[in-house]
């Protein structure tokens, strides 16, 4: 039986977000449950599904969703502790909703929280031993070997990538809360000008770093009626995962992860991609927006650099994206952001980045460990609709 | 001081082909069961689950598939090597693996170039694979 309208986000909450040294992964998990919960109308009591992401930098922590309910007192008859990389966020609300649908529980909160210099947990550097030798370090360069491979294949360019870059930081700026918002928008100039970080990408084809937490509120349709916003309903998901750029990749499309992750929401949504009014692409890197437009069949295989040429993902073009700046300019909240956004954008409550009349929500995560071997990757889907 | 670059440490799956790099021989395992080469070393095979393989010496002649110029490090034991080249090289029986490719400007690397393995000694316990341009 499809979840399709079953179930629904009735409350979202970020935290202060951005480089905030002295606040810990659990406060900001903490504080943005409180935030979700109050922004739900709902009290503590009222929860008993908690499900976490499991911390960057943990070390030995076991059953760390089940701390976090404790130290909310809350009961709980379901807790998982996640981890999907960026896809983690939609990992778990698609899971709060099959818990729910199988009677375990009833309003589930799913939060994440991150400080990239924790106290008192020493940093140990994985054995990367097909990788790391070389100078392969981290996720930028698998995103690079995939541009200059796209650059080869299908002719994209660095222009057309600065172009994801300056539309996104655009949004940003008109997003109060955005680490970027003071810093300004960004020319092509500024893209084109900003230093080589591993050729073809450059410092603005990149996403920040923050430190932050978030945190939603789902429940079903029936307990979502009369609360204190109108319930934004799950009307598709879907899951897929591979091992970019090793084989069977090169050859077999459909390995590629986001393609079912995709399939699978739109056909449980019944509806299509020209369907959806604004989008969510989970945007590490510009590169990775290109990639997930063509996987998830908003354009053809190798389209999306002529794609997105004509500010087609700004704000009053056929598919705004990254209303509230994306990865690249609101801030790394592990694709939280991406959820919280897609929610207030169908509620209504964007303001000056408000997309008229926002009926339906794309949204995606993306993550894994890029710089494993084999690279690894998880997509994540989601369409929400009001 | 200069600061040590990070070294393999073969693990109980990757042990033989270190130990094979050490001899400057390429070898990965191949499927006895379906002929699958499997990398990384794995103990099943990711086309037919078949457990058995026997560790086959490779041609050691691939192409790039594609490749990175680093210009900024995220460990310091590279910063003296900037600019430098990753490339993730695909050997002729099929297998793709991340190297540099040495006795070449990075301003000749291109997408398609026929490179063969070397082997660069780093200590006692590891050689590193790496690619040339073919024929040099």
């Amino acid at each position: 039986m499809s979840l399709k309208d079953k179930y629904a986000i009735v409350g979202v909450g970020l935290t202060k977000f951005g480089k905030i040294p002295g606040t810990s992964t659990m406060s900001f998990a903490l504080q943005a449950i409180k935030l979700a919960i109050e922004d739900a109308g709902l009290t503590r009591d009222d929860v008993d599904g908690v499900l976490v992401m499991s911390p960057v930098m943990m070390g030995e922590q076991h059953g760390w969703a089940g701390r976090v309910a404790a130290l909310l007192e809350v009961s709980t008859t379901f807790t998982a502790t996640m981890e999907l990389g960026g896809a983690t966020p939609i990992g778990m609300i698609q899971t709060a909703a099959m818990a729910i649908d199988a009677g375990l529980c009833n309003v589930v909160v799913c939060a994440f929280g991150n400080q990239n210099s924790p106290v008192g947990i020493p940093f140990i550097m994985p054995n990367l031993e097909f990788t790391m030798p070389y100078g392969d370090i981290g996720a930028i360069p698998f995103q690079a070997h995939i541009a200059r491979r796209h650059m080869h294949e299908y002719g994209l360019t660095s222009r057309q990538l600065g172009e994801i870059a300056v539309t996104f930081r655009r949004h940003a700026c008109l997003n109060p809360e955005a680490q970027t918002y003071r810093k300004g928008p960004i020319t092509m100039e500024d893209h084109q000008n900003s230093p080589m970080i591993a050729d073809p990408l450059r410092l603005l084809d990149c996403c920040l770093n923050t430190d932050g937490g978030g945190a939603v509120v789902v429940t079903s349709a029936e307990r979502a009626k009369g609360l204190r916003h109108k319930p934004i309903y799950i009307m598709g998901m879907g899951q897929s995962h591979s091992a970019e750029i090793m084989p069977p990749w090169p050859e077999k499309t459909d390995h590629r992860g986001g393609v079912k992750a995709a399939e699978i929401a739109f056909r449980m949504a019944g509806i299509t991609q020209k369907d959806i009014d604004v989008a969510q692409f989970y945007d590490g890197f510009t590169i990775l927006v290109i990639t997930e437009l063509e996987n998830f069949g908003f354009c053809g295989k190798g389209e999306g650099g002529s794609f997105i040429e004509g500010d087609r993902l700004g704000l009053n073009s056929e598919l705004p994206s990254n209303t509230a700046g994306g990865l690249l300019s609101e801030g790394h909240l592990m694709g939280m952001g991406h959820v919280v956004e897609a929610v207030r954008q169908l509620r209504g409550q964007c303001e000056g980045r408000q997309v008229k009349d926002a009926e339906l929500c794309f949204v995606n995560g993306y993550g894994g460990a890029p710089h494993e071997y084999p690279p690894t990757l998880s997509y994540a889907t989601l369409i929400l609709r009001r | 001081m200069s600061i040590e670059k990070p070294l393999p440490v073969p693990t109980e799956d990757s042990s033989p082909y270190w130990e094979a790099c050490k001899k400057h021989e390429l070898r990965m395992q191949r499927c006895k069961a379906c002929g699958h080469f499997r990398f990384p070393p794995s103990v099943v095979c990711p086309r037919c689950t078949s457990l058995e393989a026997d560790w086959e010496k490779l041609s050691g002649r691939g192409e790039v598939y594609t490749f990175i110029i680093v210009h900024k490090t995220y460990h310091p034991a590279f910063d003296s090597d900037i600019p430098y080249n990753v490339a993730i090289v695909r050997l002729e029986e099929g297998p793709m693996l991340h190297t540099n490719v040495v006795e070449c400007r990075n301003d000749d690397l291109y997408i398609g170039m026929p490179v063969e393995v070397i082997f660069q000694d780093m200590n006692d316990k590891i050689s590193l694979p790496k690619f040339r341009p073919f024929p040099v």
